[in-house]
């Protein structure tokens, strides 16, 4: 079991190079996907968001590691699908239209991937057309919206109702962030939840999805 | 030594070329025509026997006289640590911050209420000192009024020595007082030689505005001028008060009052460590109280500072210190005004960093929040490095529009080079909610109360301690 912690260990590094081949090394090895996923890429990412969490790490190192998670993640996906194994949760997530600044939503989505959810990411500039589709397409879970204008947050409103209206609302937990954004607001439009940060985002899903 | 302490950007200049002249031709007139009131027959005899026109105890300066002894100004005064190890190099361009002395009221970071100081503040102040990253150098900041005051000055120095490593610019009481407290420092450092040669200390002194140097600072600045020690020669023109009310009159009558002493230490001894610099401050005409944050205060500073360069002597400047009665948002807001100013004008010995209420009060308040200001001030005055790896022209090439760099490696070989604070919060409003709402006076306070508790200085040597103890208390009569 030494290469899991190893894989785990090349991730608090953050180094993408290293994670395939460390990951089908382990494949080799007979270890299978679940507990390569477990106990080596999701281990390592668990450091990562704990040192986050004290301080004594930032965002672009948690930002790489969670790029050699996902580097690893590619190669086990496959497997993972025929063995049955679910992942965590699926995300849908997108800017919404109007808005074109995607840095915060694009960091939110990194870092859900990092802890082993699939993400859908439409960008920025997403209709609502677009963003139902998706979520009944993809089954997903989790709808999350990003704004940073005071202009364009009022879209989330229209998109939680027509999610409403074509059924959907049930289905799927919606959250929301942005500079803008608080917590009142999310309650106003009926969202499920708010972030204040990308980290804490991470930390909504994981509640949300365990509820 | 670090670079940090370097202003690698511009620097600010408030005299335009011609000014400059100006001021300094028209302090020689000063020094010519009018002279100045010399106290201490000793130091009248040396400028009389220097070439000075002497009448009483009126010293006038021919020019060509003061003109020579700037010729010798030391460009750089070295300071050393308690050890001797080089700490502060004070010259063009190096900036160094430390508190300020002599205050009689501290306010309590455990009470939060304003009270007469203790020496037990002092040692207190000396351990925070001794603490924070950006903090060079300690002043006593209070006057301990539990210790027999003829000598409270040698307790003060004994306080300081004691709670901390770094560099003491201290104030003494009259020439008996300061040979003790110099036999202190050469104890400490091993002797009068070793302590010529790696001075931990400097001496603050002054001239008494208008145009006179009374008895006892001469005395002291010329035993600091024989022993080749570094002393702060430093006036208190109050503009309006003890000055001309405009900052022109005002910052030629305080030029004068320095360079007269200037002339009568490099007299003593060509070369002489002389730090020049001080305060051209106005009066607060509503108030009759003396500003230490006024705009014309924190301008003349800046005009003195352009002097020191013109001179090639080190400055004696000013951080950190306000008029508030309490530390509040005036008080963390014209502290920063002032550090950022006399960094951008590049001082070097800048002083007075924790003074409150027109300098009557120390706030430990003041100082801890200074000591992260200092730090951002530091960040802004180490300028933009620019060249291939900064200007990623490659890089931007590669992320294109609409990409990011948050993933680059770029971004992570480089995001360290960011200045992180200590106290200032850069948190989310929903965080800082769940946190207590705490603002940065409380944060302030607690800080201070974690170093008071936690940080141990370096102790001196037990047989040393002893020494300085007993040297100290055979003055205690």
């Amino acid at each position: 079991m030494e290469i899991l912690e190893e894989i785990a260990a090349e991730i608090e590094k953050g180094d993408p190079a290293s994670v395939p081949a460390l990951t089908e090394k382990a494949l080799s090895q007979d270890i299978s996907a679940q507990d390569i996923l477990n106990k080596g890429l999701v281990a390592g990412m668990d450091t990562i968001s704990e040192r986050f969490k004290k301080g004594e790490i930032f965002i672009p190192e948690v930002l790489i590691a969670a790029k050699a998670m996902k580097a690893g993640m590619e190669i086990i996906k496959p497997l993972l699908a025929e063995s049955k194994v679910e992942a965590k949760g699926k995300v849908v997530i997108g800017t919404v239209k109007g808005d074109l600044h995607d840095i915060g939503k694009n960091i939110v989505a990194m870092l859900l991937e990092g802890s082993g959810y699939e993400v859908i990411d439409l960008g920025n500039d997403v209709p609502k057309e677009k963003f139902l589709e998706q979520v009944e397409k993809e089954r997903a879970n989790v709808l999350g919206m990003s704004a940073l204008l005071t202009t364009t947050m009022t879209y989330m409103r229209e998109v939680i109702e027509s999610l409403e209206k074509a059924g959907l609302k049930q289905k799927v937990k919606v959250i929301i962030g942005g500079a803008p954004l608080t917590y009142s607001f999310a309650e106003q439009i009926k969202a499920d939840g708010y972030a204040p940060d990308a980290a804490s985002a991470v930390d909504l899903v994981k509640d949300l999805l365990n509820q | 030594m670090e670079n940090k302490y370097r202003l690698n950007i511009p620097r600010l200049n408030v005299l335009a070329r011609d000014q400059l002249e100006q001021i300094h031709l028209s302090t020689l007139e000063v020094l010519r025509r009018t002279g100045v009131a010399v106290k201490e027959p000793k130091a009248v005899e040396i400028l009389k026997k220097g070439g000075c026109y002497v009448k009483a105890e009126r010293v006038r300066f021919p020019s060509n006289l003061v003109e020579r002894a700037l010729r010798n100004t030391p460009p750089r005064i070295g300071m050393c640590d308690r050890s001797g190890q080089p700490a502060m190099f004070l010259e063009e361009n190096n900036v160094y911050f430390g508190t300020g002395s002599d205050t009689p009221n501290v306010v309590d970071p455990y009470t939060g209420k304003r009270r007469t100081s203790v020496l037990k503040d002092i040692e207190n102040v000396s351990r925070v000192v001794d603490f924070l990253d950006e903090i060079s150098f300690v002043m006593c900041s209070g006057i301990a009024s539990d210790v027999n005051p003829k000598i409270s000055d040698v307790y003060h120095f004994e306080a300081m020595v004691n709670h901390t490593e770094k560099p003491i610019v201290f104030t003494a009481w009259n020439l008996e007082n300061l040979k003790t407290i110099i036999s202190l420092a050469e104890a400490v450092a091993g002797g009068e030689e070793k302590l010529k040669n790696s001075p931990f200390v400097a001496l603050y002194t002054e001239p008494i505005s208008p145009l006179t140097l009374a008895e006892e600072s001469t005395q002291k600045l010329m035993f600091m001028a024989e022993k080749s020690l570094p002393v702060v020669f430093t006036p208190a023109v109050i503009t309006g008060a003890t000055g001309p009310v405009t900052l022109a009159g005002g910052l030629i009558q305080g030029n004068a009052e320095i360079l007269a002493g200037y002339v009568l230490a490099n007299l003593i001894n060509e070369g002489a460590p002389f730090i020049y610099g001080g305060g051209v401050t106005s009066m607060d005409m509503a108030t009759s109280t003396l500003c230490y944050a006024s705009a014309e205060f924190m301008l003349a500073t800046s005009a003195l500072t352009d002097l020191a360069r013109y001179y090639r002597l080190p400055m004696f400047s000013f951080a950190g210190c306000s008029d508030s009665n309490t530390y509040d948002q005036q008080a963390s807001l014209e502290g920063a005004l002032w550090t950022l100013l006399s960094s951008l004008n590049g001082g070097n010995l800048v002083h007075d960093v924790g003074y409150i209420n027109n300098g009557l009060t120390t706030s430990f308040e003041q100082l801890v929040v200074s000591n992260d200001v200092i730090g951002l001030v530091r960040r802004i005055c180490s300028g933009i490095e620019v060249n291939e790896e900064t200007m990623t022209l490659d890089l931007i090439d590669e992320i294109g529009p609409g990409g990011e760099y948050l993933t680059s490696d770029h971004t992570l070989r480089h995001f360290k080079e960011n200045w992180y604070p200590e106290l200032i919060s850069r948190v989310p409003y929903d965080r800082w909610e769940k946190e207590d709402k705490k603002d940065l006076g409380t944060k302030a306070r607690d800080r201070a109360k974690y170093i008071l508790e936690n940080h141990t200085p370096q102790p001196l040597e037990k047989k040393l301690k002893a020494e300085l103890r007993k040297i100290a208390e055979s003055r205690d009569r």
